[in-house]
């Protein structure tokens, strides 16, 4: 017995085609489609806050993609947040890739170890280039750069900084 | 992480779409599309010789004969077994996908897929109530009998390497099952 494998043009198609209802949140993942968790207010809050802080930067430095597909190698994920290369159509024309993203960010409250296992290897394998995961449980910020490398753990009192934005931790724990 | 399961009627909807590869031998398990295993030789002439001993029951109209079409058994499995017989009808099912009570037999014929067959698909089978499963195991030469579903199991089963199998009347011969 062998799942069925699901294509990205597959996954594309059976959008197009209706087969899902309206409300379903789902993801690509290596060829599985996976239901995303409900989101809870503190992460609404954290991905609105973000979304602010970021919100500067577009349309010249950056295009901000909140909680909106990205495709990485065969795989379509919806991080919370995507900060990608600048272009003039927002990428209606194609979906935007792994290589066209400056930053993700995912917040975690129960999510974390899919975020961290699952979900972090797919980005570092599709070349995205800086990767902030937001433990909601823990209050730490993990930060990923260099898409071999190990990453780093932030506590409170620490500063981000992306494009010249700073973002104190604690605004986001 | 939740894998998302398809119900029968997505399946349907992308089979009729086109999603789905126009060769993709695939059933719908517990929400899951799974990917039948190829057969082989053995096993097509076992599904030949069963459809040549059980055709007698259509043509006296006492049941229809399904190959390796699907069974709807619950909104998210549509197994398709290698035969089935169902409930005689005139129209031939042409206005449902039949149903587990329109099944009186459900036949799966196992070289390489037995313990799947076993452990995966015949407790699908119990659970909608399908009256009787034989399981044809090519490898030790043996037909296994399921009758009398309770829960997700077979309040009744046997394993017969001779004598005859028999249903709706009709006497089949194990020997002549197995290839």
């Amino acid at each position: 017995m062998t799942r069925h494998k699901v294509s990205l043009e597959e996954f594309h198609r059976m959008v197009e085609a209706g087969v899902f209802p309206e409300d379903s949140r789902l993801e690509l993942v290596e060829g599985d489609l996976v239901e995303m968790s409900p989101i809870g207010k503190r992460h609404a809050a954290k991905v609105a806050k973000l979304t602010a802080l970021f919100g500067p930067l577009v349309p010249q430095k950056a295009i901000l993609f909140v909680q909106s597909p990205l495709v990485v190698g065969n795989s379509e994920l919806y991080p919370d947040l995507a900060l990608l290369k600048p272009r003039r159509d927002f990428y209606e024309e194609e979906l935007p890739q792994g290589r066209d993203a400056l930053l993700v960010v995912e917040v975690a409250d129960t999510s974390l170890h899919y975020d961290l296992e699952v979900k972090l290897p797919l980005y570092a394998k599709a070349g995205v280039p800086e990767v902030w995961v937001v433990d909601l449980v823990r209050d730490r910020v993990h930060v990923f750069r260099k898409p071999q490398g190990e990453g780093e753990t932030l506590g409170p009192g620490l500063k981000l900084a992306f494009l010249g934005v700073e973002i104190s931790t604690e605004e986001l724990l | 992480m939740l894998r998302y399961r398809f119900t029968a009627e997505e399946f349907h909807r992308m089979a009729e779409a086109g999603i789905l590869p126009e060769d993709a031998r695939v059933e719908l398990v517990e929400g899951e599309i799974v990917t039948m295993s190829p057969v082989g030789k053995r096993h097509m002439a076992a599904v030949k010789r069963l459809m040549d001993l059980l055709f007698p029951l259509q043509q006296a109209r006492k049941a229809l004969l399904q190959v390796q079409d699907p069974l709807r058994l619950s909104p998210e499995s549509e197994p398709q077994p290698d035969l089935t017989l169902l409930s005689y009808r005139e129209n031939f099912y042409r206005d449902k996908v039949p149903e587990a009570e329109d099944a009186l037999l459900v036949i799966e014929v196992a070289d390489t897929s037995l313990d799947y067959d076993l452990t995966v698909k015949l407790p699908l089978y119990a659970k909608a109530g399908i009256p009787e499963v034989w399981v044809v195991d090519l490898v030790r030469d043996r037909v296994h009998v399921f009758r009398k579903p309770q829960g997700e199991g077979y309040g009744e089963a046997q394993a017969l390497e001779e004598g005859e199998l028999s249903v709706l009347g009709l006497k089949v011969p194990v020997k002549e099952v197995l290839p």
